[in-house]
């Protein structure tokens, strides 16, 4: 692939008895924002810093614009890293900072005084030049780092959770700068999470890992809309799992009610144990006995109890059950036509419906 | 009393013997320093006479500058070796060097008497003449323990990504240490090194088991005028080791607060964590 800035083929990692990374293929484009996202151990930290050169692989092969770096230290790979804690160096100041690779690289000074107020410019920090890190907030520590990286012009940029350590209303503001920032100099991204919603807002594909390997790899709106399997639709948003048995005409018996499942194709046999997942804002509840409000027709529909209830301000978040046993958890907006505080008693029985086509088959 | 934190008088007064305890002996030295007369018993008026002697007898002059050059060897030798141990000890996870960790007190509970005595029969072993440098060498072993466990506070606290950072950045391993890691321990092996002084200055047993004839250090030297009969001159030097020594711990502390740091002298030193 020409446009390939990084392939990872067949590699895995293994501490001693322990395998942090097992036999992950990836390929990620020129100019793209790729995310690896998933929880605490999952070997997302673990592959980022085999990209950088930190860690070798125990097996396969990394390719960086087609070249075999896995064997290359880090201080000869044409990528930079932006750490978790930012790891400034705490006895130099902003621009000395930013500077150091360039120096490193034997740029010429004229050069380096440029490039590092044009990065400092881009970040925003130039009236912070000859502050020394300590002096600085966690945020403008955040965009040092960044800087720092930016200036050497790598060839991939690598984040780990670089937005860990600030507090919420900055992350979300870091986010939209970040994602300016990296259309602006259209270097690739590989960028480390564990919150789904930081993945969701920024990247071009996201890559979903789990106990070393890679789960499902895709857009966005693919991940979210189509996951492919339990721990996916689980990790991204929450998700309502039914277990039924298939029937034929791809359809679903789960307790007494049938549920027709585009999705299910045709050569499931029948009672083949099924899971789908439907995700809480798809999920439309009503009253029993007044017309329809919320749902509609060619929804499967299904009657159920209020078991608790969550006033979110913008809404509410319904825990539903079902007649054989099992929850639904359901998200409703609030409108200019209904408050979330004026509804639902606990106890109350209701209807509740969803369209065929929002239901996502987990095998 | 009814206020739950009432505070018996009495403590207040045993706390004021035990610090009239501590600082009376030093007390009387340094004013006795000043007197004007020979006595070291009544005070009868101010002078620097005393003073004015010490620097007028070479022998002692001379073992000031032995001191000092003791203390000034062992202070570079120590940080630089220390400062070694340290980044090895704590950036190598093995087994093994948790264990080194724990040897590496072993020099500073070692009774001195010990050390200087086994440090004697080794030298006299190996044919070594007795000189400054058998004592610096001595100094040396308990010095690097000081070092390395100061140094190795603070290099916890700064962790393995910012040397890491500075690879990514096109540093090769050793301009990682070079460069950032050296720099950002400098308080800390600034603060060590003048400890080291400290104590290497002062030091009387190790210094007594690996003196030869020609150049003693002060301490010694004091030792044996005492001998001799006790001069006031001895009340001035005793003085001047004093604010040498304070002098010396009062840079450590304040050092790492130069640096501009947020932290304080006292956590450098100690390597305590917040």
């Amino acid at each position: 692939m020409a446009d390939e800035a990084i392939g990872i083929q067949g590699v895995t990692k293994r501490f001693g008895d322990f395998t942090a990374v097992d036999d992950v293929d990836l390929s990620i484009a020129q100019g793209e924002f790729f995310s690896l996202l998933g929880p605490s151990g999952c070997g997302k930290t673990t592959t980022l810093r085999m990209l950088a050169g930190f860690e070798v692989p125990t097996e396969g092969r990394i390719l960086l614009e087609g070249e075999p770096v896995e064997n290359v230290p880090p201080h000869r790979r044409n990528v930079n890293m932006v750490f978790q804690s930012y790891a400034l160096f705490e006895h130099l100041d902003v621009e000395g900072n930013v500077a150091f690779g360039l120096k490193r690289k034997k740029v010429p000074k004229e050069e380096i005084a440029s490039r590092v107020a044009e990065a400092l410019a881009l970040v925003d920090l130039t009236a912070r030049a000859k502050a020394r890190p300590n002096e600085l907030s966690g945020g403008q520590r955040q965009r040092v780092a960044l800087a720092r990286a930016l200036v050497n012009r790598p060839r991939v940029l690598l984040l780990d959770e670089p937005l860990g350590a600030l507090d919420l209303k900055l992350r979300r503001q870091m986010q939209i700068e970040l994602k300016a920032i990296q259309r602006e100099v259209g270097i690739t991204f590989v960028y480390v999470t564990h919150d789904q919603e930081e993945a969701l807002s920024m990247s071009d594909r996201i890559a979903v890992m789990s106990d070393g390997r890679v789960a499902q790899c895709g857009p966005p709106e693919e991940i979210y809309e189509h996951p492919t399997e339990e721990f996916v639709a689980g990790f991204i948003g929450i998700s309502n799992l039914l277990e039924g048995r298939a029937e034929s005409g791809g359809r679903v018996r789960i307790g007494d009610d049938c549920l027709e499942v585009p999705d299910l194709g045709d050569e499931r046999p029948d009672g083949d144990r099924v899971r789908i997942a439907v995700r809480p804002e798809k999920v439309a509840v009503d009253e029993i006995g007044t017309d329809p409000y919320r749902i509609e027709p060619g929804m499967f529909t299904v009657e159920g109890e209020i078991e608790s209830k969550v006033y979110l301000g913008v809404g509410n978040q319904l825990t539903l059950r079902l007649g054989n046993g099992s929850r639904l958890v359901a998200l409703e907006q609030a409108t200019y036509r209904v408050r979330a505080d004026e509804q639902w008693e606990i106890g109350q029985r209701v209807r509740i419906g969803w369209h065929p086509e929002h239901c996502m088959v987990l095998g | 009393m009814s206020s739950p934190f009432y505070k018996p008088r009495f403590l207040k007064v045993f706390t004021g013997l035990v610090y009239l305890y501590l600082f009376i002996p030093i007390v009387i030295v340094i004013v006795f320093s000043f007197n004007s007369q020979k006595s070291l018993q009544v005070m009868d008026g101010l002078s620097l006479r005393w003073y004015e002697e010490f620097f007028d007898d070479p022998t002692l002059m001379d073992s000031l500058l032995t001191s000092v050059e003791i203390a000034l060897l062992t202070m570079l030798i120590s940080t630089v070796v220390g400062t070694a141990l340290a980044i090895g000890l704590v950036r190598a996870h093995s087994g093994t060097a948790k264990g080194f960790n724990v040897l590496m007190l072993v020099p500073l509970i070692t009774p001195e008497i010990v050390a200087g005595i086994s440090a004697l029969l080794i030298f006299s072993q190996l044919g070594i003449a007795l000189s400054i440098w058998t004592i610096v060498l001595a100094h040396i072993t308990f010095s690097i323990s000081y070092v390395t466990i100061v140094v190795r506070g603070r290099l916890a606290s700064i962790g393995v990504e910012v040397e890491e950072a500075a690879q990514d950045l096109g540093a090769s391993r050793w301009e990682s240490v070079r460069l950032v890691l050296v720099p950002s321990l400098w308080p800390a092996i600034v603060a060590a090194g003048l400890l080291v002084f400290a104590l290497s200055f002062d030091d009387f047993v190790l210094s007594f088991f690996t003196t030869g004839e020609d150049a003693q250090p002060l301490p010694v030297r004091i030792w044996s005028m005492i001998r001799f009969g006790v001069s006031p001159t001895i009340n001035a030097v005793g003085t001047l080791m004093m604010v040498v020594s304070i002098s010396a711990v009062a840079l450590a502390v304040l050092i790492p607060r130069l640096f501009g740091r947020r932290e304080s002298g006292v956590k450098v030193l100690t390597g305590a964590e917040e």
